[in-house]
């Protein structure tokens, strides 16, 4: 696109949004270049910054006239690079779409603009009883927004499910400008789902400008524990055993040497000396059920070899156990100069297994990984440690990361748990579906956005076209006549 | 006048599949009523997904109308569609494929019986979390139509169960979505858009689901009430204490007052200490059972009956079940009411003898009393004659997206057409 | 995670794809890099501490300016990545500038930060950059010049306590005139105003205080500039309680000037460099365990004049020497333990952090510590305690807006407890709070912890302190001679 295409598409967003909501200083727009996933990098043509679901709307609806790519952010804290903006494009931050509309207890929900922050929904559900329960480890600064766009975990959907079981309503700017509800407060709506194909979409099929998600009722009794072991394989079979007795935990989270070294040096967690493992087991529920299981656990983390196990005694004490593991990714930061979160799924019962063979990659290639995960639901989090400095030690660390990937594909696992496909994984994506698989998924594309201008190049490795577009037709597109796409 | 269709739908069948006597796969309906009121020209029970996908794309290459039927539960559920040339029946798609019960997880094929399944899967101290409201369902038809029953409340319905589809599409691809674990984003969740699609998007072959275990031990509390207000101040003090129940239920039968019924499940000692409580938030003659009450996850209707579902926000259920009792008045209809007031869902049933025109008031008056409570009226099920009265489906949000996504699955409406919502 | 993996296969536009990342000449804001490069080689923000930076953005809803305003460019994380840009040889340009000027200083995202990024340093080093090499408005050099003549000096604000026909005729005016800055000033000092009624007679602190009972240790103690001028009360109390837990008090008021932290915290190196050595000059000679400081934002500056002066040969040692021996009053109480009785104060407080104490020296469990051992006592929290106040030293003069916003979300937070006292340990977070409540309609009572101690300690009752007055608590000053 022309830079004479871009001053005319500022000067329509500044009309339709006001001056001070569109960004357009180069050194501005390049504090956007990347989100949490700060590898990939391209600067934004703008940045806008709508106020309202109209003023969204209205930034939409220009992009598509002017037949600009639009890329939704929020608190940009992605892992996935699903917010990495497009250099022809527009970059709209939910950042200012922040109030909480209302918290309705009386019918377990509450109704926020996308861009509120996960942790807020809770600060502001809590003197009522509820809490909302999706608990990414970012939960502190990512937005409601961006969660519904990557479909987000957390430790706790163990138990509880992740961003798509806990929304139910979703009003939201579809890629040709409309603004369209989907769900709402009561289950069920006629129709097809349509939100459970939008959550998780990762901003392909439009951007989500009001949410209306589940409050769960705060649970009477937490109790939490600590547990040490020599290694992942017992402490993997402790979570087995838990699991095999019919203890569905809130959480069950799993950290090696690596991490927990790396969490002691950021955060103080003062996790038992010694130990090659850490599980740290949540229960909640009713005060009888809690105890009663509670004690299960203890014994099945005794039986498989916990050698040390602190159970918290107070809110603080559980804070801090859960301060170690939700700071673990950047405390990392503290033991190697640089390195690559990976995020796969595994079938829980191939968990020491996998992890074995995790550690044979990592000794062949002479290349650390820590490892931080989600023991209960299979959801492994290794952190490739590497000094980008020493050449070469990146490429290796790639690699080994990209390994770590297919042994979760050959365990019949997932390429990503919980931080999304965006840019760092559409290339895996054929690893783990076929080429008809992907091609269905793009009807589902083509049906929301047959222009292909929200957020395209994420989540689908290679770009297709629709076969049909509504509107302005323009010949044959130029990827299509460069043989580069291909319309089906 | 020899039947091309068939002959190519036969092939198919007997390309893709190892049996020897082709006509075992694909044969003619004989002008039987296979679906009420619908006269298809052939019947195809593939065994395999492969086969399915022969089948379908043979069917394609004939411009043939295809409806998928199960175990004939719910055929006579939403409209009915505007062509149908092949039946295409699941009945020789049965059986687990795969059950890990260290992952909690089973992989299903879809003419398995709901029913069924719960028994393969009870030896290990597991369940697939879904009610089965009509006995005879399978998993492929419960998907199709996601039905659910009470334990929506603590487990979700089938959205929140189904971690992994096979679909075989309306042009004959073989789709995969989601896989065998959990915790899983990769790509969008095609499992949710089948899911309720009353199999106008496609044939489902295979699911992949969530397993839960089975509890140790359950309870039921129950309690009568007079009105709908006592109603919705039981489902309140429930929902707001900490009981934690795996369903809370209102059963309003036509002779009058409420009865409401919370199951408990867990440890035997959790439930007994919950039941306890729970007794005492019911109050006064409240009673705790072993076993469920007899209307426990069926509909409020028999077959030939009108059936809708109500849905409303929380808050909103006094205030509908309010409505349907104002409306028994006003018709002198006897309008039984049932569901999950712990989720805002609730069912209504009436005789499939009363007048059409006494049913779209009901249904009307039920309509705007959903609507005031952000909900919806559906009419799930109803007799020929009271269809040509009433809106089925009341207003849908997002038709449009609707319509674009059958038109991108089935551009030729080939599947179920006219079935859904917005005569897609 | 980290920035610095290689690209991937052409998925990195500003390797991958040449027109991503070659500057466009748009709207001619877009413009290619133009002029010099941000920083020279004096002491620019180091790459190594922006490197730490990974992007996870969990400073974000520690900062006040992201909190207001919701923009990358006015977040921690934004303004480390326009120190990288300008290390990458971007211009020092008038945006950037005011990125960097937005920022408070609170430090709230140096605690949020797991990856330990010193942003502290990083901010300090770019602020002297921008002091020294970029030319602002005529406007704001008057009124940034006005306010350095004006703050460090603690005479010259003590005319600023008298009533306003008072100091328009002094030779102040004339400072303070056409600067913009006594509007500025006008609405914080009617606040105080009416909530500490003008001194009738400048309390005079004694150049030293004997310890009651055996002596457990020497303590010089910091007299300050707006905590001498606006607070002398406060500084009072702080000699008597240090007295009473045993320590010998150094007070020596007549030899001390301002600590320097105004001008560390907006870039006048210095300036700052200047006012340690003659404190380190004033104090040098005293032999003192302890040096406290019961003012927030100077004990976070004291505590870094080994780095201030550390490329001053004659000084650098010395200032190491100095700042290893500074505390924070609650910190030295805590450390040394309570020895003087306390008497019980019926009372409600709301524990406000200062971020200097907080975030800075982090400084958070002792004074709420201390206030918790006080009999009767009861201790509130305040809702996102961890968010400025937006008073942040002369922040709030030279951005009175946002400021305001800051200081009304904070008056709310505040009131939302119920407490009928407000305490917290820094001047500048005492009258910004003290400003916002009244805005609001609220009414509130303030004083520093040293005045919720000292009350205790002597007795007082507790109406001393809930008086609308911050003075009031104490009538006599410390015995000089007991």
């Amino acid at each position: 696109m022309t830079t004479t295409d871009i001053s005319v598409l500022a000067a329509m967003l500044r009309a339709a949004i006001g001056d001070g909501q569109v960004i357009s200083d180069r050194q501005e727009l390049r504090t956007y270049e990347c989100d949490g996933l700060a590898q990939y990098k391209v600067i934004p043509a703008l940045v806008a910054l709508p106020r309202s679901a109209q003023e969204c709307a209205a930034v939409v609806r220009a992009c598509v006239e002017a037949a600009v790519p639009f890329v939704a952010r929020g608190s940009g804290t992605g892992l996935s690079g699903g917010a990495l903006p497009h250099a022809d494009g527009v970059l709209i931050v939910t950042s200012q779409l922040r109030a909480i509309r209302e918290i309705a207890p009386q019918d377990e929900r509450a109704v926020v603009e996308p861009g509120v922050i996960n942790l807020q929904v809770t600060r502001a559900a809590t003197p009522y009883g509820y809490y909302y329960a999706p608990d990414p480890s970012s939960q502190q600064i990512c937005s409601i927004g961006g969660n519904v766009a990557e479909n987000s975990g957390g430790a706790h959907c163990l138990k509880y499910g992740f961003t798509t079981n806990h929304v139910t309503g979703l009003q939201v700017v579809t890629p040709d400008g409309d603004l369209v509800r989907l769900g709402g407060r009561a289950p069920d709506a006629p129709g097809y789902d349509l939100l459970g194909a939008f959550v998780g979409s990762e901003g392909t099929l439009g951007i989500a400008t009001e949410v209306t998600v589940r409050l769960v009722r705060l649970p009477e009794s937490v109790r939490t524990l600590l547990a040490a072991f020599r290694g992942t394989d017992e402490a993997g079979a402790a979570t087995s055993a838990i699991i095999g007795a019919g203890v569905v935990p809130a959480a069950i989270e799993m950290m090696d040497a690596l991490a927990i070294e790396a969490a002691e040096a950021a955060v103080h967690c003062g996790y038992p000396q010694g130990a090659g493992a850490v599980l740290v087991v949540e229960l909640d529920g009713p005060a009888p059920e809690v105890a009663a299981q509670f004690t299960q656990v203890e014994g099945f983390c005794r039986s498989n070899g916990a050698f040390e196990i602190r159970v918290a005694a107070d809110e603080a004490e559980r804070a801090l156990f859960w301060k170690g593991r939700k700071s673990a990714f950047a405390a990392v930061g503290r033991i190697s100069p640089d390195y690559i979160v990976q995020d796969g799924v595994i079938p829980r019962t191939a968990l020491p297994e996998v992890l074995r063979r995790i550690a044979e990659i990592s000794r062949e290639r002479g290349v650390r990984v820590a490892n931080v995960f989600h023991a209960g639901d299979g959801n492994l989090h290794p952190l490739v440690l590497f000094d980008d400095s020493v050449e070469g030690q990146a490429e290796q660390a790639e690699e080994v990361s990209g390994a770590i990937i297919d042994l979760c594909v050959e365990y019949g696992g997932s390429i990503t748990g919980e931080h999304g496909v965006g840019m760092d994984k559409a290339k895996y994506m054929p690893r783990m579906y076929s080429d008809d698989d992907l091609d269905t998924m793009q009807l589902v594309r083509c049906a929301f956005d047959p222009r292909g201008l929200a957020n395209p190049g994420k989540v689908f490795p290679t770009p297709r076209l629709c076969g049909e577009v509504p509107g302005r037709h323009k010949g044959a597109h130029p990827l299509q006549e460069a043989g580069v796409a291909e319309v089906f | 006048m020899p039947d091309a269709a068939l002959a190519a739908l036969r092939g198919a069948s007997h390309e893709a599949s190892s049996r020897t006597n082709h006509t075992d796969g694909v044969w003619l309906a004989d002008d039987e009523p296979v679906l009420p009121g619908i006269r298809p020209r052939y019947v195809a029970a593939p065994g395999s997904t492969a086969e399915a996908a022969a089948v379908l794309r043979a069917a394609a290459a004939h411009d043939l109308a295809v409806v998928v039927c199960g175990g004939m539960t719910k055929q006579d559920w939403a409209a009915p569609p505007r062509r149908c040339d092949l039946v295409l029946s699941t009945r020789r798609l049965i059986g687990v494929v795969e059950h890990v019960a260290g992952d909690l997880i089973a992989v299903v094929r879809a003419g398995t019986l709901v029913t069924e399944l719960r028994q393969l899967l009870a030896p290990a101290g597991q369940q697939l979390a879904l009610d089965a409201p009509l006995p005879g369902a399978t998993v492929g038809g419960t998907v199709a139509v996601s039905t659910s029953g009470p334990r929506r409340m603590l487990y979700g319905t089938v959205r929140d169960l189904l971690i992994g589809v096979t679909v075989v599409r309306p042009d004959g691809v073989v789709a995969h979505a989601g896989g065998k674990v959990v915790k899983n984003v990769a790509g969008y969740d095609l499992g949710k858009l089948i899911t309720g699609s009353y199999g106008t998007l496609g044939l489902v072959t295979e699911c992949a689901f969530r397993l839960h275990p089975s509890p140790a031990a359950s309870a039921y509390v129950s309690r009568r009430v007079a009105d709908p207000a006592a109603a919705g101040r039981l489902v309140a003090d429930v929902l707001g204490a900490q009981v934690v129940p795996s369903a809370l239920e209102v059963d309003a039968p036509p002779e009058g007052g409420f009865e409401v019924v919370v199951l408990l499940e867990g440890t035997a000692e959790g439930v007994a200490g919950r039941a306890v409580r729970t007794i005492r938030l019911l109050g006064g003659d409240a009673a705790i059972s072993d076993a469920a009450p007899g209307w426990w996850s069926a509909y409020p209707w028999g077959s030939g009956d009108v059936g809708l579902k109500l849905t409303a926000a929380l808050s909103g259920v006094p205030a509908l079940l309010g409505a349907a009792l104002a409306a028994r008045e006003r018709h002198g209809v006897p309008l039984r009411l049932r569901g999950s007031a712990g989720t805002g869902v609730l069912y209504v049933g009436l005789p499939g003898t009363a007048a059409p025109q006494t049913v779209a008031g009901v249904v009307d008056a039920l309509r705007a009393a959903a609507r005031d409570v952000s909900g919806h009226a559906v009419v799930l099920t109803a007799p020929a004659a009271v269809r040509e009265h009433v809106d089925l489906w009341g207003p849908v949000e997002g038709l449009e997206l609707m319509r674009r996504i059958k038109q991108q699955f089935d551009p030729d409406a080939r599947f179920a057409p006219g079935r859904f919502v917005g005569g897609i | 995670m980290t920035a610095g993996i290689p690209t991937q296969g052409g998925v990195d536009a500003t390797k991958g794809s040449a027109p991503a990342s070659a500057p466009r000449d748009v709207l001619g804001t877009l413009a290619a890099p133009s002029g010099p490069p941000a920083f020279d080689d004096h002491h620019p923000p180091r790459p190594e501490l922006v490197s730490d930076c990974v992007h996870c953005g969990f400073c974000l809803p520690s900062c006040p300016t992201y909190v207001l305003w919701g923009e990358e460019m006015d977040s921690p994380r934004g303004r480390i990545y326009l120190m990288k840009q300008g290390l990458d040889g971007e211009p020092l340009s008038d945006s950037m500038v005011q990125h960097f000027d937005a920022c408070l200083g609170c430090m709230a995202c140096v605690t949020a930060c797991p990856s330990g990024v010193r942003y502290d340093r990083l901010i300090e080093d770019t602020r002297q950059q921008v002091e020294r090499r970029h030319a602002r408005s005529r406007r704001e050099r008057l009124l940034r010049g006005a306010i350095f003549r004006l703050f460090p000096y603690p005479k010259r604000l003590r005319l600023l306590r008298a009533p306003l026909r008072a100091y328009q005729a002094t030779g102040l005016r004339r400072l303070v005139a056409r600067t913009g800055l006594l509007p500025r000033l006008a609405p914080t000092l009617s606040a105080l105003e009416s909530l500490a009624p003008r001194l009738t007679r400048p309390e005079r602190l004694p150049q030293r205080v004997p310890a009651t009972g055996p002596r457990r240790a020497v303590v010089g103690m910091l007299t300050g500039c707006v905590q001498s001028a606006f607070f002398p009360d406060v500084n009072a109390a702080t000699a008597r309680i240090l007295a009473a837990e045993g320590c010998e008090v150094v007070v020596l008021p007549d030899r001390q000037g301002c600590c320097g932290a105004l001008s560390v915290h907006n870039g006048r190196e210095a300036e700052a460099q200047r006012f340690a050595r003659r404190l380190i000059d004033a104090l040098g000679a005293e032999s003192l365990d302890y040096f406290v400081v019961n003012a927030a934002g100077c004990g976070s500056t004291l505590k870094e004049y080994g780095t201030l002066l550390a490329d001053d040969p004659a000084y650098a040692e010395r200032a190491a020497a100095f700042s290893a021996t500074v505390r924070d009053l609650s910190e030295l109480l805590a450390e040394l333990g309570p020895v003087a009785p306390r008497h019980p104060l019926p009372v409600t407080v709301a524990y406000h952090d200062a971020c200097h104490l907080a975030h800075a020296q982090g400084v958070r469990a002792q004074p709420r510590a201390l206030l918790a051992g006080i009999p009767a006592l009861t201790v509130r929290e305040i809702a996102d305690a961890d968010i400025c106040c937006g008073s942040a030293g002369v922040w709030n003069v030279l951005n009175p807006e946002p400021a305001a916003q800051l200081g009304e979300r904070k008056a709310r937070d505040v009131l939302a407890t119920g407490a009928e006292l407000l305490v917290t340990a820094n001047p500048g977070c005492l009258m910004q709070v003290a400003a916002s409540v009244q805005r609001i309609g609220g009414t509130l009572s303030l004083a520093h912890t040293a005045q919720v101690l000292d009350a205790s300690i002597r007795g007082l009752p507790v109406t001393h302190l809930l008086t609308r007055s911050t003075r009031s608590a104490s009538s006599r000053p410390p015995s000089a001679t007991r």
